[in-house]
């Protein structure tokens, strides 16, 4: 096991090595740099002016220069300061950004995880039903559904229209802090952002929990008199249950790119909202320390997820 | 029974949540919550004045400059300057400062005049104007209510420069290195100002929140605190001003149409100062011949897409400006003329230069608005026989396709961009003066003309106040005969605010101006 572990940490440690130097290489292809961003077109500098700023900021050495440098730092725990953040230290600013993603992402994935396995049981259980087929239908709309117009129309409806719950923003401008306030601001993205994933889980619920309701030791269990809501419960659904695992921690990956679209469209201040701030205006230390960040995050979780597999279904060994 | 009484609960419990969510209001404290810093006016994030290309909606209510623009942009008048003279050979300029004070309450001199303007002009702080203000030979400061500020040269476009040019405490900043100031953390922590508002806290990415300054000169502001609130985009800051959680906001053209017609808000509209234009990359010989771009400003029916794109909400643009001073009589109106076009094209020989081949044609600008905008000339130059492909990219990315000194011309023959024409006509130069050519400056179209530089020339050179307007008449005649650009029309931009807002002043003003807004009087009703 422990053997396992450290092979998976080296790996890890290769891809996220590959990960910065393919990020940094893409990034420097693109067009425009961070001064690029920083000019309004219709009142621009002159080269020699920006020439200036590029000076102060390093960014005319040579990209190996720049990057072993970069590199060197990183790996000392320092990140560099943010571009567009005058004065503001990459590693807070990215570490600080992680607690509100976490949020709004477990408190989606907490959301999708209760609707979708519900859901899948019910379809399971009523196989055919109108109940069933509602369902399905539902679920395909949800994994149809773009998590951006998801967001919009959630925005549309629940914010402006209805006005049940704030348009963006992690809490009140100006306001005390309260848990109160912070959950009025959480229900209205968690939920957007849960309905496609509750779709995803509750398919491969339903698919799973079929497939183990026609084995043999669910008949067994049935022909000993065991009431059928135990035959569900206590038999079927934690064997149904195992792919479920895989399939939330292979898509931990896919609920970060989710967040992103909810965090700009309801200004979360998490990650998302950085990454794509800081890809707008080609904040080069900022999207290094996040993407490295999110692909560590990637690794640990599937790690765990693969751990987490072999602790539920004793017949998996790692190794 | 036992499904009714289960449909009760629920409803019951769907209500208390509702109950439980409502967003928190503010006590007894008046406040203003608006998105100061959305759109092409704002630049959220950026507290440094020194190196503000925007903002200057928000800067402006902590932060005072000298000399600012009236609320219509018509004049400049005096800020902590309470009045200024400017001596007859143009070189010396004399302020007389107002009698303020700091947030901390220590007062406001000449010194910090003398201290702000040495920051400015050090392009280490971090300063985007250093190049600017190098004309400027000394600032002097004979005693604590007055500056003089002395030039090597005169310089029109002085005052409109120092409008962007926030004074800045020397007593709080003398003992920082000037080179630590560009990434200080000072601006967005404990800055200090002598606006009518002061800093209160920056929440990253979420909000910028003031309190009223009680010592400010011109009296106590009526609202206790000002938010400025950030949004990802003007949509989100529409849904936020729809949902009542803010009070104002910039806008989109296609937004404000749907403010129009209801009571609870009022639509500021105004002119954006930014005249719109089709580029013509002088460096690739498809422009070389004046009937063809003559040939594109007749083959595309500006006042029909005007009228139905912008709802009548531009203005059409026969040079770089439509500012009636600026623009002479008997310009020629490019009125839409598809044969007459196709006649240029033949006589230039379009299909030796370029036939039906595809020319990509570049912008920054990615509204919907401007998608089919584009895509309606695209369809007009079609109809003539020019071939142009729109791209639309972001600002870094045509920033960094455009501005290159040794760019690759094959990448931006033709581009959809826009230039700030104002207030001060003197912005144009750097766009159309051939001395502006990368790397010396932004003259971006590479374009290379010498009636125009001679006219651009002879109007920034002007110092006769009396002669100026009809040096940029000049220069609006010959831009209108070359066509260096073809220039499109000046579109008009909007804010709107809750009807709630009493004394409210804003305006669209290039790089959210600074302005006379006077936040001190701009009040809500509870």
């Amino acid at each position: 096991m422990s053997l396992f572990v450290l092979r998976r940490i080296a790996i890890g440690i290769v891809m996220l090595f590959a990960l910065s130097v393919l990020v940094f290489v893409l990034l420097r292809l693109a067009p425009g740099d961070p001064i690029d961003a920083y000019i309004n077109p219709s009142a621009p500098l002159s080269p020699a002016d920006l020439a200036t700023l590029r000076e102060r900021l390093g960014l005319n050495a040579s990209l190996p220069v720049q990057f072993f440098g970069w590199l060197r730092a990183a790996l000392s725990g320092d990140f560099g300061y943010s571009i567009q953040r005058a004065g503001v230290p990459v590693l807070p600013l990215v570490i600080g950004r992680i607690g509100p993603t976490i949020l709004l992402m477990f408190t989606g994935l907490a959301i999708a995880i209760a609707l979708g396995i519900a859901a899948g049981i019910v379809g399971a259980v009523r196989r055919n039903s109108a109940t069933d087929v509602g369902l399905s239908v539902a679920a395909f709309v949800g994994i149809s559904s773009p998590a951006f117009l998801t967001a919009l129309l959630g925005l549309y409806a629940f914010s402006v229209l209805l006005h049940w719950a704030p348009s963006g923003g992690m809490l009140t401008p100006g306001a005390a802090f309260s848990y109160g306030d912070l959950a009025a601001h959480l229900v209205l993205p968690a939920v957007l952002l849960a309905i496609g994933y509750a779709a995803l889980i509750m398919r491969y619920m339903r698919a799973s929990l079929l497939e183990v309701l026609n084995q043999d030791y669910v008949r067994t269990a049935r022909a000993k008199g065991v009431r059928e809501f135990w035959v569900i419960v206590k038999h079927a659904v934690r064997n149904a249950l195992l792919p479920i695992i895989t399939l939330i921690g292979s898509t931990i990956g896919i609920a970060i790119g989710g967040a992103i679209f909810i965090e700009s469209v309801f200004n979360w201040p998490g990650m998302g909202l950085l990454l794509v701030n800081a890809v707008e205006t080609r904040d080069y230390p900022v999207i290094m320390c996040a993407t490295l960040l999110t692909g560590a995050s990637v690794i640990v979780v599937n790690l765990l997820t693969d751990l987490t597999y072999a602790a539920v279904d004793p017949r998996i060994q790692v190794a | 029974m036992q499904r009714r009484t289960f449909g009760r609960l629920l409803a019951a419990g769907v209500l208390l949540a509702g109950t439980a969510f409502a967003a928190p209001s503010f006590a007894a404290d008046k406040t203003i919550t608006g998105g100061f810093d959305v759109g092409p006016g704002g630049f959220p994030g950026n507290f440094n004045p020194l190196a503000a290309t925007a903002g200057f909606t928000w800067l402006s209510t902590y932060y005072e400059p000298l000399v600012i623009y009236s609320a219509d942009l018509s004049k400049i008048e005096g800020d902590l300057a309470s009045s200024y003279t400017v001596s007859p050979d143009q070189l010396t300029y004399t302020f007389r400062l107002a009698k303020a004070n700091w947030h901390d309450g220590q007062p406001f001199t000449s010194a910090d005049v003398k201290f702000t303007l040495a920051l400015a002009m050090n392009a280490k702080t971090g300063s985007i104007n250093a190049a600017r203000l190098k004309d400027i030979d000394s600032v002097e400061t004979p005693d604590p209510e007055t500056a003089v500020i002395k030039l090597k040269a005169a310089n029109g476009a002085l005052l409109a420069l120092l409008t962007q040019i926030m004074m800045l405490p020397e007593h709080a900043l003398k003992d920082k290195d000037p080179a630590s100031l560009a990434t200080s953390t000072w601006w967005s922590t404990t800055p200090i100002g002598t606006g009518p508002f002061k800093w209160v806290k920056y929440v990253s990415d979420q909000y910028v929140e003031l309190a009223a300054s009680d010592n400010y000169r011109l009296g106590r502001p009526k609202v206790d605190h000002l938010i400025d609130r950030y949004f990802a985009n003007p949509a989100a800051a529409v849904a936020a001003l729809k949902a009542g959680e803010i009070q104002f906001t910039y806008v989109d053209a296609d937004d404000a149409k749907t403010f129009k017609d209801d009571k609870q808000f009022q639509v500021i509209a105004g002119d954006s100062w930014v005249v719109n234009y089709i580029g013509f990359n002088e460096k690739v010989d498809l422009w070389k011949d004046k009937r063809v771009r003559q040939a594109v400003m007749y083959a595309i029916d500006r006042k029909s897409i005007i009228d139905s794109l912008y709802g009548g909400a531009a203005k059409l643009a026969n040079c770089g400006y439509v500012a009636p001073q600026f623009v002479p009589e008997g310009l020629n109106d490019y009125a839409y003329d598809p044969e007459k076009a196709k006649s240029l094209l033949k006589e230039a020989g379009w299909d030796k230069i370029n036939g039906d081949k595809p020319i990509p044609w570049v912008t920054y600008y990615n509204s919907p608005q401007v998608n089919n905008i584009m895509a309606a000339i695209q369809a007009m130059l079609g109809q003539v026989g020019i071939n142009v492909q729109p791209r639309a990219v972001d600002t870094p990315t045509y920033n960094g396709i455009v501005m290159k000194a040794d760019g690759n011309w094959a990448d931006f023959p033709l581009v959809y961009a826009g230039l700030q024409n104002g207030p001060n006509p003197a912005s144009l130069n750097q766009g159309l003066n051939a001395a502006q050519i990368p790397p010396a400056g932004a003259n971006t179209m590479r374009v290379d003309m010498p009636d125009l530089t001679s006219a651009l020339n002879a109007a920034m050179g002007e110092t006769n106040a009396d002669a100026v307007n009809a040096k940029w008449q000049a220069v609006c005649k010959v831009m209108n005969d070359e066509l260096p650009w073809g220039t499109m029309w000046v579109a008009s931009r909007y804010g709107v605010a809750s009807s709630t807002l009493k004394d409210f002043v804003w305006t669209p003003a290039p790089a959210g101006g600074p302005f006379a807004a006077h936040p001190e009087k701009w009040d809500i009703a509870p």
